[in-house]
């Protein structure tokens, strides 16, 4: 069950499956896409309430 | 019934209320096929599109001050204080806009599809189906009106439009089903269904909202 | 004495130092969770026989979706009991969650317009379930600015319950969407009832992934919500000892 799916690190970059497509761009691009708005989201809360709570001391 | 009077006459008198909307819908049913290239099959597709979306507009418009004045001049605080219970004057007033307003589209609607398909079984089909769908929109728009009701300003009612883009999807498929005659009653009870919900829920709604702004 | 315990939860004070307590906890585990299902998801499962490898994005998309309509479903059940006991902590959680919820969804949208690419040869299709996202997505912005829009707050409040418990139409018919009408988007998966769909190796890193998940957008909430409540509460005197 745990086998690595890929060989190497450039194999993973580009994901070819069986049929020879190279979905890898996708796959990436939506895993780069999600933490960055779960990361911005998390820092833009914290600076506020830093922010505010700095204002109401 | 004296409150339909009432309200009937009000909205009798005030001719750009109701005569405004109609227009404006004969004007965009008109204009549609001057846009388009005059070849019958492509205004079959199309017009039905254009169909729906001219009647979500122009009920959109129509609504856009079915509280306003009265709340300006303190009617609304009368109304919300009489004996007649709150919710049945909002229904009523409902009620006489979907009767000067949603009635006559509706007819004049099916003439035009009558006019631009050829086709009288799909306008006699389409007219109950128009009926209830304008009276639906009225109803929800007439809440989106509501909720932004002091500052007189449409974002209540841009709000409550991403509500009825389902209602959309399912008219979608009615037309598709009266055009191959599969089963135009079940969604014609669908559409029933859906009305008889907003009718009894919105006007209760509507006047909790009012009694909100009214404090 | 279960009248106190739970009458306890309705104080924004109460409600503000507990969540304090209990926030690294639930921010360190559910990150580490959500890491290493994701880990596992992209590089130690088989490929896909039909999909390839794209399949992959399911592990960021399922869980996207399935937390933003369970944000508006509690969005929902907040504003009722904002209406029925008139607890304000509750309708301050309504506010905190509803840009979370816009969020998580435009996550869904992006991770599924992306997946659509590959697998159905578009990014954009106009059936019922996308369209019903769409429209969840559109109702969490109007919902954040109706209530932004209004100066009186007490007003403001019960609009938001109102209006969130009328979208919250939308709900059953992105969830029934799938089987009512015959659609480009598949059926679900995960059932309560029957077998799953999925093969076992791929449904293990999938519900790690959707628990993991479900704990960074509570830590997200958590968040919202104390930005929320400093905001509105502003005037009282514990605020002062709790900054």
């Amino acid at each position: 069950m745990f086998n690595f799916a890929f060989n190497s690190l450039s194999e993973a970059f580009l994901m070819q499956s069986q049929n020879g497509q190279n979905h890898g761009f996708f796959v990436w691009s939506v895993v780069v896409i999600v933490f960055l708005c779960i990361l911005s989201t998390f820092i833009f809360y914290k600076i506020n309430i830093k922010k505010l709570s700095k204002k109401l001391k | 019934m004296n409150v339909i009077k009432f309200e009937l006459l009000k909205l009798r008198s005030k001719s750009r209320g109701w005569l405004g909307p109609i227009l404006v819908f004969i004007l965009i049913m008109v204009a549609f096929p001057l846009t388009v290239e005059i070849s019958n099959k492509d205004l079959d597709q199309s017009f039905f599109a254009v169909l729906w979306i001219a009647i979500l507009l122009v009920m959109m418009l129509s609504t856009e001050d079915i509280f306003l004045e009265d709340f300006n001049d303190g009617s609304l605080e009368q109304f919300a204080i009489s004996n007649i219970s709150l919710p049945y004057i909002i229904a009523a007033k409902i009620f006489i806009y979907w009767l000067l307003i949603g009635v006559p589209i509706s007819i004049i609607g099916s003439l035009f599809c009558l006019g631009l398909t050829n086709s009288a079984n799909l306008a006699i089909n389409i007219l109950p189906i128009l009926l209830i769908t304008s009276y639906i929109f009225i109803n929800v728009f007439s809440f989106g009106n509501a909720l932004s009701l002091n500052k007189g300003s449409a974002l209540g009612t841009l709000v409550t439009l991403p509500l009825l883009l389902p209602l959309m999807i399912v008219l979608g498929k009615t037309v598709i089903s009266i055009n191959l005659n599969l089963n135009y009653l079940g969604f014609v009870a669908l559409l029933l269904g859906i009305l008889s919900t907003i009718i009894l829920l919105i006007p209760l709604i509507i006047s909790y909202i009012i009694r909100a702004h009214l404090e | 004495m279960i009248k106190k315990f739970i009458h306890q939860f309705a104080s924004p004070k109460t409600y503000i130092y507990q969540v304090d307590r209990a926030y690294s906890y639930i921010f360190y585990i559910s990150l580490v969770l959500y890491l290493v299902s994701i880990f596992w998801g992209l590089f130690l499962t088989p490929e896909d026989f039909v999909q390839g490898n794209s399949y992959r994005i399911i592990y960021l998309h399922v869980p996207a979706s399935f937390i933003s309509q369970s944000l508006y479903i509690a969005m929902a059940i907040a504003s009722a009991i904002f209406l029925i006991w008139k607890v304000k902590l509750s309708v301050y959680l309504v506010r905190s969650i509803a840009p979370i919820g816009a969020i998580t969804t435009f996550i869904a949208l992006i991770s599924g317009s992306i997946w659509g690419i590959p697998t159905w040869g578009t990014w954009w299709a106009w059936d019922a379930r996308i369209v019903s996202t769409l429209i969840l997505f559109i109702m969490y912005l109007g919902l954040i600015s109706l209530h932004d829009s209004f100066s009186n707050h007490e007003k403001a409040d019960k609009f938001l319950s109102i209006l969130v418990l009328v979208g919250s139409v939308n709900i059953p018919i992105i969830k029934m969407s799938v089987e009512w009408w015959s659609t480009l988007h598949q059926p679900a998966s995960i059932t309560i009832s029957d077998k799953p769909a999925i093969d076992l190796v791929m449904l293990y890193p999938l519900f790690g992934s959707i628990v993991g998940f479900a704990g960074l957008v509570t830590c997200l909430v958590i968040l919202s919500s104390k930005l929320q409540i400093l905001r509105r509460e502003r005037n009282k005197s514990w605020i002062k000892n709790y900054v």
